[in-house]
């Protein structure tokens, strides 16, 4: 390859190369147009407002560090919804994960009726958040929903009171965020399963490994780039989601399940300090990048090894 | 002097700009970049003057930022009559969802969008556009106009005035009744709830009310899921106030009372109403609640849905023994954008929708205007003849000597609405007593005052 573009030395060749260019460029042109109106500039101005004060209204005040201190310092909500976020993120991965995984090896035996299977476990990741989120409260209405009506019916005299109350709101949260997304990554997952060759399976049967031995040595190793792909759009998406809990619990009861994007939505578009909220969503940003920036660091060491 | 002086002259070239055709957006009045937002923005944001426009009188379209319009009749009905009554200005409807409107009109109006006429859901709302310089100072426009009676609104233009200044005329005045289904307390032979309960006495008849088991059941009362139904009460008595955390204690008893009302089982619980949806309205329809605590709109909705049933209001319970001496209730304020392109014609448009003609023709259909008028009680007067099922003392309950505000005007009132919501979500869950949950309000909504 390198002696073939060696010839494109000279006038000719520079030309050829400039306009190469030029055709990829005017290629990426529309989407980074958009990408820098839409997403790039918000970003620069907003890690501008953060060290401001604005209402929207009145004209922008530059307060320094003052937004750090007071969320540091004073803002006990933003503790909370850290710490909430925290909780979230990490059991929502996780759990999502390995129900995937276990779902998508499921699906990919040759079991009777699968494609409807697929199809039905697939569903609630295509139907509309609001849908399924009324679904799921209902289903765990403390007083009058089936879950609840089945554990008094199992004897269960004082079952958990769910979305109504601190201590479950959050679990129930999670499920129903596991439920939602479990279709999506199974079928990512069952894409990856497929691609392992069948090769090597037979291998190491004829090596005498067992089921739990080959899904050690061939399945695992085979879908790791995927995994850590999952499980970084997973991350990402857990940490700044709040669409769910806007529409279920509106954060509650109390405070409790406030996470850190429903804290800044609330700050900016309730409370108009869009200063502050700029602030705290730059807290959001590097906590994200550096996880981010973490996972691929460990994807370059764990995938080298194979 | 020198200011009117200003003001005026800045009028005149504004109306000649606009008259020479380039009423483009370097002629809007921008709220100028002031150090302390309110102050300056009340002052110099100052709108022109009413007579300039009337000199005017050509064809202009204002720009109205209002919710629900789609589905509310009698909003087309005053618009329509005031374009027959105004032909030069015609109406340009900018309606947004409901639920999210506050939102949406801030986000709006940062973007300096040109609204002439900007409808606000409460007075939080208002006090946050006015802090944010969003809206105009009205006092030119009420000195200057002659034909403005304040008078008729019963107090309620100053209610809506934050630091000296009047932002907003009261569209509709909204109060808080109980309203009892009079064949549930026939069929138990139970007396009518009366004006000046004590909470005991509320509980009491609730507890007797309530009856049945499952999908059968028929509770003694509701309370709604919004942190106003419970303040409304101690709010009415003036015990509590809005935005001041020392008057917070008054909240204790009632969260008391209802929570051992709802561990009765006598009043719906809180975490079923949150977590099914359900509300209110088809609740009290389908006659599975005896009592219930709700804003006089819903007496238009029950006058065109409670068909197999007759209903009763009274006064609120309070332990303070007040009869219907106060009412608690919200206004619906109306603005003028402070980028409006034709803020002397959205003044005529206001003047029209909260004043006597939009009154009347509110009234028409069973909702309350704030504008003082002796047809609303004449249409209450009447209600039993056209809804069958209504009561014949609807006027008395409208006509109240005291009119509180539930939510003063604070800047900060959202914010703080905020904060209660959640410490009440967490104290009807009883994830925390009514005591921490109180003091938590207090810590908080101080900390937000502080700021």
């Amino acid at each position: 390859m390198d002696k073939l573009s060696r010839p494109n030395k000279g006038d000719r060749g520079s030309n050829l190369k400039r306009k190469k260019t030029l055709v990829a460029y005017s290629f990426i042109l529309p989407s980074l147009t958009g990408f820098f109106v839409f997403t790039f500039v918000p970003i620069i101005f907003s890690l501008i407002l953060a060290f401001c004060q604005w209402d929207s209204g009145n004209p922008i005040q530059f307060v320094g560090l003052k937004n750090f201190f007071y969320m540091f310092l004073k803002d006990k909500s933003f503790w909370i919804s850290l710490k909430n976020t925290i909780y979230y993120t990490a059991v929502t991965v996780p759990l999502t994960m390995a129900i995937a995984l276990f779902l998508a090896i499921l699906m990919n035996k040759p079991l009777k009726g699968r494609v409807f299977f697929r199809s039905v476990l697939f569903f609630p990741y295509v139907a509309s958040l609001v849908a399924i989120a009324v679904v799921w409260m209902a289903l765990f209405n403390p007083e009058i929903g089936p879950v609840n009506s089945i554990l008094r019916a199992l004897g269960v005299v004082n079952p958990p009171r769910w979305a109504a109350s601190t201590t479950w709101a959050m679990p129930t949260i999670i499920g129903l965020t596991v439920w939602k997304g479990m279709g999506y990554y199974m079928i990512v997952y069952l894409a990856a399963l497929q691609g392992i060759s069948k090769d090597l399976y037979e291998a190491a049967a004829l090596d005498g490994a067992n089921r739990w031995q080959q899904f050690l040595n061939v399945t695992w190793p085979g879908i790791t780039p995927t995994t850590f792909y999952i499980l970084m759009m997973l991350m990402v998406t857990t940490f700044k989601s709040y669409d769910i809990m806007y529409i279920t619990t509106q954060g509650g009861p109390g405070e409790s399940t406030k996470v850190l994007a429903y804290h800044i939505f609330n700050q900016a578009f309730v409370n108009s300090k869009f200063g502050y909220a700029s602030a705290v969503s730059m807290i959001l940003l590097v906590i994200i990048l550096s996880v981010t920036l973490l996972q691929f660091k460990f994807e370059k060491k764990f995938t080298s090894n194979i | 002097m020198k200011k009117r002086l200003i003001a005026g002259i800045m009028a005149v070239v504004m109306t000649a700009g606009l008259l020479a055709g380039c009423g483009g957006k370097d002629n809007v009045p921008e709220s100028s970049p002031a150090e302390d937002g309110v102050e300056t923005n009340g002052t110099q944001a100052e709108p022109q003057q009413a007579d300039t426009a009337e000199a005017t009188g050509e064809d202009v379209t204002i720009k109205v930022a209002i919710w629900d319009y789609s589905n509310t009749e009698y909003y087309k009905t005053i618009f329509d009559a005031f374009h027959a009554e105004y032909p030069n200005i015609s109406i340009e409807i900018v309606e947004f969802s409901s639920d999210e409107y506050d939102t949406v009109i801030t986000t709006q109006l940062g973007g300096h969008q040109d609204f002439d006429v900007v409808f606000t859901k409460g007075t939080p709302s208002l006090a946050a556009l006015i802090n944010q310089g969003h809206v105009y100072a009205l006092d030119d426009l009420l000195g200057s106009d002659t034909d403005f009676d304040a008078g008729a609104y019963a107090g309620l233009v100053d209610a809506l005035s934050l630091e000296g200044h009047t932002y907003a005329l009261p569209f509709r005045y909204d109060n808080n009744l109980l309203y009892y289904n009079k064949n549930l307390f026939d069929a138990a032979g139970v007396a009518y709830p009366e004006d000046g309960m004590s909470m005991e006495e509320y509980h009491a008849l609730a507890t007797k009310m309530t009856s049945g088991e499952g999908n059968d059941k028929v509770y003694g009362a509701l309370v709604a899921q919004w942190m106003g139904n419970i303040y409304m009460y101690a709010a009415r008595t003036e015990d509590f106030v809005f935005d001041d955390p020392d008057t917070y204690d008054a909240l204790i008893p009632y969260y008391k009372e209802f929570l051992a009302m709802q561990d009765e089982g006598v009043i719906f619980d809180y975490g079923m109403l949150t977590s099914s949806n359900l509300h209110y309205t088809g609740i009290f329809y389908n006659q599975q609640v005896a009592m219930l605590q709700m804003g006089t709109w819903f007496v238009n909705n029950l006058f065109e849905n409670a068909k197999d049933f007759n209903w009763g209001v009274c006064s609120m319970p309070n332990n303070d023994g007040m009869g219907n001496e106060n009412c608690i209730g919200g206004v619906t304020p109306v603005s003028i954008g402070a980028y409006a392109k034709h803020p002397a014609e959205a003044w005529q448009f206001m003047k029209y929708v909260c004043g006597e003609d939009g009154a009347k023709i509110l009234a028409s259909c069973g909702i309350i205007p704030a504008y003082s008028l002796g047809a609303v009680e004449e249409v209450f007067d009447a209600a039993p003849e056209v809804y069958p099922g209504a009561p014949d003392n609807l006027a008395k309950y409208i006509s109240c000597e005291k009119k509180v505000i539930e939510q003063p005007m604070n800047a900060k009132g959202g914010e703080i609405y905020t904060i209660m919501e959640e410490e009440n979500s967490a104290i009807m869950t009883k994830s925390i007593t009514p005591e921490e949950g109180v003091q938590n309000m207090i810590d908080r909504v101080k900390a937000v005052l502080e700021e």
